[in-house]
């Protein structure tokens, strides 16, 4: 028999999501339902492994050839770049990127470089190149609304869902900057060397989304 | 305080023993398999005035060279790149030269990866390069040997894939004369990235050209692509693009290498100084190509010579980590003997090593200050003689 198809999920909302769409193109997930501690979990009568990890890792596997497809958001994508195919729109974990700051605020006044606080510097950086403005970026790792509000920065650059923790802190959203969702990646050896199988599982997908 | 005196740069790293002896082993190979149909060894210095990839088609972003500069302050680079040095020699030196020209190397080339993605910055490559043909003879013969060297990496699972860059090139021209617009269309065709090429091409309305170029992902595999992609966008030029690459295609297969050569029309690279019909090689258990190449006929007139050439080049450290992993090589064979003296008589001893080495023998020297040293050390690297040299007489 052949080796499986390993496939990356994001863990979390997007894995619960991912195994929703598998079970309704019918395959049995139960092992990631009872998956414990496990981290590789076969499906589909072992026709499949299931490979947990973070975002970034997901990436990281795909891109080296170790797991031949993934399931990541855009917003991480954006931020690692890196070679693959990047096949399907999903449609799940839809939200955006968006600049932001305290409500009320003109970010574009005055003459200083503005400071932007974000987890995603990369993205933050590309934003600004694309409008020929100069920033300073400063990477945090929790929570971003805390940067304006302690006045490290002028803005941040962040997902945005509902918006609603922004505007509970007192911040709103100057610009969108790009819409995010999740993405179906593949690596480009496995594309060709396991095409079939690829192909045939991409099919059932886009008949269900 | 010295902090970095006992590591390898970020991407760089040591090869020892068994490592260093796969990697050779590839490299005799193929420069033996290169020597064999005709091609001779040249080798270009790792450094390189910047301006060399600073051409019209040849487009090396920045930040894809490392870079120095001379005691002149002027800038150079780290080779990124075996091709386009060569196309400078060829221009050169080689002006003169009967053509056609059949080149190989073995050289490394440098270019700085991502931080932490565990991809190296110096990969060493081998490869040749067919200069002074237009002729798709020539195609066929550089093709014909990157099969086989794919196919002595792995017969199994191989995957040739061929292409040719002119079908987007005549595309993409119809849609647009905008570098940037071609750049981002061929960055989505590239990625495979359906959902955004669909989405920014509908922003061009909608024509055969454009139905075409949101298909272009998506044609590869065998011999049905061109019965797929007949069905979209054709002009005369296109046509003749499309039956060179199929009559190569249906030429290749004479290889008895059975759906193990693929064609891709979706083959769109950035380093773009490809002109014909490409090429990527990949093995299972490697996730990127380990091989890559094609027609040229462009890149050497920008050095002031126009002649046409195509070419490839196998990244050799990737196909010794397959080859590693799939079959791991014995390390370095021990030695026939192992010849022991006293210090008195080393000199006469190690006259006497030359002489068995030279009956052909793989002899090592004691360097120990006793024979029961010797006798185990002997043991341990499984050398099964060991000889006390005693001026005249020996045991």
């Amino acid at each position: 028999m052949n080796k499986p198809l390993r496939i990356a999920l994001t863990k979390g909302r997007l894995e619960k999501d991912t195994v929703a769409l598998f079970e309704k193109l019918g395959y049995d997930c139960t092992s990631v339902h009872e998956k414990g501690r496990k981290l590789i979990l076969p499906i589909c009568d072992g026709k499949i492994e299931v490979i947990l990890a973070k975002a970034a890792d997901v990436i990281t596997y795909v891109e080296h050839g170790v797991c031949d497809m993934g399931v990541v958001g855009k917003d991480t994508i954006m931020e690692m770049q890196g070679k693959f195919f990047e096949l399907v729109d999903l449609g799940f974990g839809r939200c955006r990127f968006a600049l932001a700051g305290k409500k009320g605020d003109n970010f574009y006044d005055g003459y200083n470089v503005k400071t932007i606080a974000t987890k995603y510097p990369n993205v933050s950086r590309a934003y600004f190149e694309g409008k020929g403005m100069d920033v300073e970026i400063v990477k945090i790792e929790g929570s971003v609304e805390l940067a304006p509000l302690l006045e490290l920065s002028d803005a941040i650059v962040d997902i945005v869902e509902t918006g609603s923790t922004l505007k509970e802190n007192g911040l709103e959203v100057y610009e969108e900057i790009a819409p995010i969702s999740a993405r179906l990646i593949v690596n480009t050896v496995s594309m060709k060397l396991r095409q079939n199988e690829i192909e045939e599982l991409i099919e059932k997908i886009e008949k269900e989304i | 305080m010295k902090r970095y005196d006992l590591i390898t740069p970020e991407g760089t790293r040591d090869l020892l023993l068994n490592d260093c002896t796969i990697r050779k082993n590839i490299e005799n190979y193929l420069r033996g398999l290169f020597e064999s149909a005709g091609y001779s060894e040249l080798n270009t210095p790792c450094l390189e005035f910047y301006d060399v990839f600073n051409k019209e088609t040849v487009y090396f972003p920045q930040e894809t060279m490392y870079k120095l500069s001379d005691r002149k302050g002027r800038l150079m680079v780290l080779r990124p790149d075996c091709t386009v040095p060569i196309a400078r020699v060829v221009a050169t030196r080689l002006r003169e030269a009967k053509l056609p020209i059949r080149l190989f190397y073995n050289q490394s080339v440098y270019t700085p990866s991502r931080t932490n993605a565990g991809k190296s910055d110096e990969i060493f490559q081998s490869g040749i390069e067919l200069i002074g043909s237009a002729s798709k003879k020539a195609d066929l013969e550089v093709l014909t040997l990157a099969a086989e060297v794919l196919s002595h990496c792995d017969s199994d699972k191989f995957r040739l894939e061929i292409g040719d860059s002119g079908f987007f090139k005549v595309l993409i021209g119809k849609l647009t004369d905008d570098p940037e617009i071609k750049e981002k269309i061929r960055a989505l065709i590239e990625a495979k990235n359906y959902p955004a090429l669909n989405d920014f091409l509908d922003t061009f309305g909608s024509n055969s050209v454009i139905s075409t170029l949101k298909q272009l992902p998506s044609l590869f595999g065998g011999e049905e692509v061109f019965d797929k992609v007949a069905k979209y966008y054709h002009d005369a030029e296109t046509d003749k693009i499309l039956s060179d690459l199929k009559w190569i295609y249906t030429e290749l297969s004479k290889l008895g290498y059975e759906g193990k050569i693929t064609v891709d029309l979706g083959i769109v690279n950035r380093a773009d100084y490809y002109t014909g019909v490409i090429m990527k090689g990949y093995l299972q258990g490697y996730g990127d190509e380990v091989l890559s190449g094609g027609r040229y006929d462009k890149l050497i007139s920008e050095f002031g010579y126009d002649v046409h050439a195509t070419g490839f080049a196998v990244n050799v450290d990737a196909v010794a980590e397959i080859l590693k992993r799939y079959n791991p090589v014995s390390e370095n064979s021990s030695p026939d003997v192992l010849v022991f003296s006293e210090e008195d008589d080393a000199m006469d001893a190690l006259i006497y090593v030359e002489k068995l080495r030279k009956e052909g023998k793989k002899v090592e020297f004691s360097l120990f200050d006793t024979y029961e040293e010797t006798m185990d050390y002997a043991k341990e690297n499984k050398i099964s003689e060991i000889i006390r040299y005693r001026g005249e007489g020996n045991e």
